[in-house]
């Protein structure tokens, strides 16, 4: 028996966590290529983790089309900052991780001791020390990112050894399931629509994908150092032994889905959607055509029916009609 | 850790030291093993001990101050020593004084007997904000009104005495035990050398006594702590509480009433809930009976408690048994009810709807500590010897303006005991809430959440105020 403001507690931190920890890679990984990589591969980076996180960058003087180093530096310095440390930006990874304690902060009773010890020192850490992106930029910007994502990681993996099987864990897993397949579809069709339109492209592009998915060593493992787009496609979209792929995700979130208890609200429906999601990416993939194209438009028909799932699955069990589901 | 400088003052009590400057007997071992422990030893002690109550969370809120909505409570390492003949009086006169405000409230609720019989004035009964003519009639189970107090106790040079009884929403049990758990891990070999009797089983006896208040016929109760929510300034008390009794913590908006019974929210659908203990005020719990702007409350909650398939614990209405203007008669109510002398003392005090009393008060202000009957948290209070004169002739405009909102008492001699302060010891002003169980009998676990004022020379001990606390420790007999 779970309280119904609980699961819905439990699935945010799970979604948060996993959208702090994913941003953090994002910008670990573009914060390397501002150490060596040409100023196009730099534009090419901001430009897919703006069109990923459906943002436009701060202000009107900054973009993405800086055409030297002192340019693209400075505008780094802004895009990284608005990222980072930006309150009013609820995808800031300062806020996305403020989201995921308060979460565990209100919901401490549904999760482990070991879960909270672990989580809130971490965050502590980080507002106690009133961090600004000046601070993580003198020196390894990226090893900021990576503590952060570190944090996180571990707290998760806390959560996979101590916590007890039941309806907790398993609105848990959804919520980091189901960002995981949002941000991973949201990331691959930012990829694309920048290689689409991009005058220039190179293998950099695509590598840093993989880096980006935690993919790279895997590719590299299976296919080897040369690097082919209908692979790495496969590899981030179908491949269940990637942790990281879409298949992968979408399956967690299925298989959670099947073990809850059934909800008042209209039965099954979350557990059904997701399986239907799950079975678009397996049967739909690859897709008949090709081109990039043709991966870019299954993309956006997966990502169309994940839209409606979040409202399914707080129909059947967080906020149904209390009347109909009266004794 | 040098006591040399430590200074004693024969005007307060000092829990550790006599008037001679000799450690107690009791507090032999304490004190020795403290001087074994240089300066900068104990303050890594302190650090750590402050350091796990940030980590773990163990915050209250100040609505005040924006800027740090969670903040830890100062807690000072070196414990307070209580013997056992000395708990064993509080303990009794606790247990007696509990009773007879469960009387005291059955009473003034049905036949009103103590009224008839002149024990207590009728206005300042009926006339209190705290009485809900909603509750009368209501006979919850076993005539407990009041399942959890937290009764403030002060010791001075004439002993212990009973400054404030908390029959609403007592809060600070969590700190008693977290500041146990605390300082038992900075000074382990200490602890077991002590022979300190347990409190962690605080909340076994609390989950014991809301089932024994259960509904009859309802088999193992669902029991439930009801909330006003994260912004409280007690939140991770209710958080901590509804995990040691085996309970869902609610809000209001988790709870519905559908044919006169209260059901949760899960994500199975309803599930019938028999036990709330509610940590919010009479206003909030039922805006259909209450304050009807109440958002935090639950609509038909009232109509399904006279109707008896739930129990509210404390029962609604209990504030008018520790509002300041009947605590001055509880040493009679103890009297009438039980037939017995009250074993502890209440604190001399001047109601000033009486105008003689208000007119001592007023030409004494300047000696007085004047507080107001509604507030609490040391909120709204004057202490004449520390207030200006301004401040003096404001208050006493309002004295005078609504004379029975006030009463008065001597400023207490608050004992002391040592603190541990910018890396030195120091005496600090403190007091003590032991919590008290009442089902179908009486449950205390020997210990308190002891308040620090440690501001130096202050009296104020609200961790609202710059207070702190202090692990209590009741020895073995």
């Amino acid at each position: 028996m779970l309280l119904a403001r609980n699961a819905e507690g439990l699935y945010w931190m799970g979604r948060y966590a996993e959208r702090t920890s994913h941003l953090c890679r994002l910008l670990g990984g573009q914060m390397e290529t501002l150490v060596d990589r040409p100023i196009r591969e730099i534009n090419f980076g901001w430009r897919r983790i703006y069109g990923a996180l459906r943002r436009q960058p701060p202000g009107p003087a900054i973009g993405f089309g800086g055409f030297d180093d002192d340019f693209t530096l400075a505008d780094s310095f802004a895009l990284a900052d608005d990222l980072t440390f930006e309150r009013s930006n609820p995808d800031s990874v300062w806020n996305c991780f403020g989201a995921a304690r308060e979460n565990a902060r209100q919901m401490r009773h549904c999760i482990t001791g070991e879960m909270w010890s672990c989580l809130n020192p971490a965050y502590l850490r980080l507002r106690l020390q009133r961090l600004r992106i000046a601070d993580i930029w003198k020196v390894e910007p990226e090893g900021f990112y990576a503590r952060v994502s570190r944090d996180v990681d571990t707290f998760m993996g806390v959560a996979e050894r101590t916590m007890y099987r039941d309806d907790r864990w398993r609105f848990l897993q959804i919520g980091r399931c189901t960002e995981r397949v949002q941000l991973t579809i949201s990331l691959l069709l930012a990829h694309v629509e920048e290689i689409m339109t991009a005058e220039e492209t190179s293998d950099h592009d695509w590598m840093s994908l993989l880096r980006l998915c935690h993919a790279l060593d895997a590719y590299t493992h299976r296919y080897g150092v040369a690097i082919r787009m209908d692979r790495a496609f496969d590899l981030l979209v179908v491949d269940p032994r990637l942790p990281r792929s879409l298949c992968c995700a979408s399956d967690g979130a299925a298989r959670e889905l099947a073990a809850l208890a059934p909800g008042p609200g209209p039965a099954g429906g979350a557990a059904r959607l997701m399986a239907r999601i799950t079975e678009a990416v397996r049967s739909g993939w690859p897709p008949e055509g090709p081109a990039l194209k043709d991966r870019r438009d299954r993309l956006r028909q997966i990502e169309t029916r994940c839209r409606g799932f979040h409202d399914v699955l707080t129909a059947a069990h967080i906020r149904y009609d209390a009347d109909e589901a009266a004794p | 850790m040098d006591f040399g400088a430590y200074e004693i003052d024969p005007a307060f009590h000092d829990e550790m030291f006599g008037s001679d400057g000799a450690p107690r007997e009791h507090s032999r071992s304490l004190h020795e093993a403290l001087g074994k422990l240089s300066n900068a030893e104990l303050g890594e002690i302190q650090e750590r001990v402050s350091r796990s109550f940030l980590n773990e969370g163990i915050t209250f809120t100040v609505y005040s101050d924006e800027a740090a909505d969670e903040r830890i409570i100062p807690i000072d390492c070196i414990p307070r020593i209580l013997p056992a003949a000395e708990w064993k009086q509080l303990e009794a006169g606790l247990t007696q004084r509990v009773l007879a405000l469960n009387h005291f409230l059955a009473d003034v609720y049905s036949d009103a007997h103590a009224i008839a019989d002149g024990v207590i004035p009728d206005d300042l009964v009926y006339g209190c904000p705290q009485y809900r003519r909603e509750m009368r009639g209501v006979t919850p189970p076993h005539g407990t009104w009041v399942a959890v107090c937290g009764t403030d106790v002060v010791r001075t040079t004439d002993g212990f005495m009973v400054l404030e009884d908390n029959l609403r929403v007592p809060s600070g049990v969590s700190y008693m035990i977290a500041n146990r758990r605390a300082v038992k891990a900075g000074l382990r070999r200490l602890y077991r050398q002590c022979r300190v009797r347990e409190v962690e089983h605080y909340g076994r006896l609390l989950r014991e006594t809301l089932r024994e208040l259960a509904p009859a016929g309802c088999g193992e109760p669902t029991l439930a702590l009801l909330t006003p929510g994260v912004a409280n300034s007690a939140f991770y008390e209710h958080m901590f509480l509804a995990n040691e009794i085996g309970g869902e913590l609610v809000e209001g908006r988790d709870l519905v009433v559908r044919n006169r019974v209260v059901h949760m929210r899960t994500t199975e659908g309803l599930r019938r809930v028999d036990v709330i203990y509610r940590r919010m005020d009479d206003d909030f719990l039922d805006p259909l009976v209450f304050r009807s702007d109440s958002l935090l409350g639950v609509p038909g909650l009232m109509e399904a408690y006279r109707h008896g398939s739930v129990v509210i614990a404390n029962a609604p209405g209990t504030g008018v048994a520790d509002d300041k203007s009947v605590y001055p008669y509880v040493p009679d109510l103890i009297r009438y009810y039980l037939s017995e002398d009250p074993i502890l003392a209440n604190v001399p005090t001047r109601i000033c709807r009486r105008p003689d009393e208000m007119e001592y008060t007023l030409a004494n202000l300047d000696r007085l500590v004047v507080k107001r009957v509604g507030e609490s948290g040391g909120y709204g209070m004057l202490v004449g010897p520390h207030a200006t004169p301004a401040e003096r002739d404001a208050y006493a405009r309002e004295v005078r303006a609504n004379p029975a909102d006030f009463i008065s008492q001597p400023v207490l001699a608050l004992s002391r005991a040592p603190c541990f302060v910018d890396g030195r010891p120091e005496p600090r002003h403190v007091d003590l809430r032991p919590f008290v169980l009442r089902g179908r009998r009486t449950r205390l676990v020997p210990g308190a959440f002891c308040r620090v004022a440690l501001r130096r020379g202050s009296l104020v001990v609200n961790s609202s105020q710059g207070g702190g606390g202090k692990d209590v420790w009741v020895l073995e007999d």
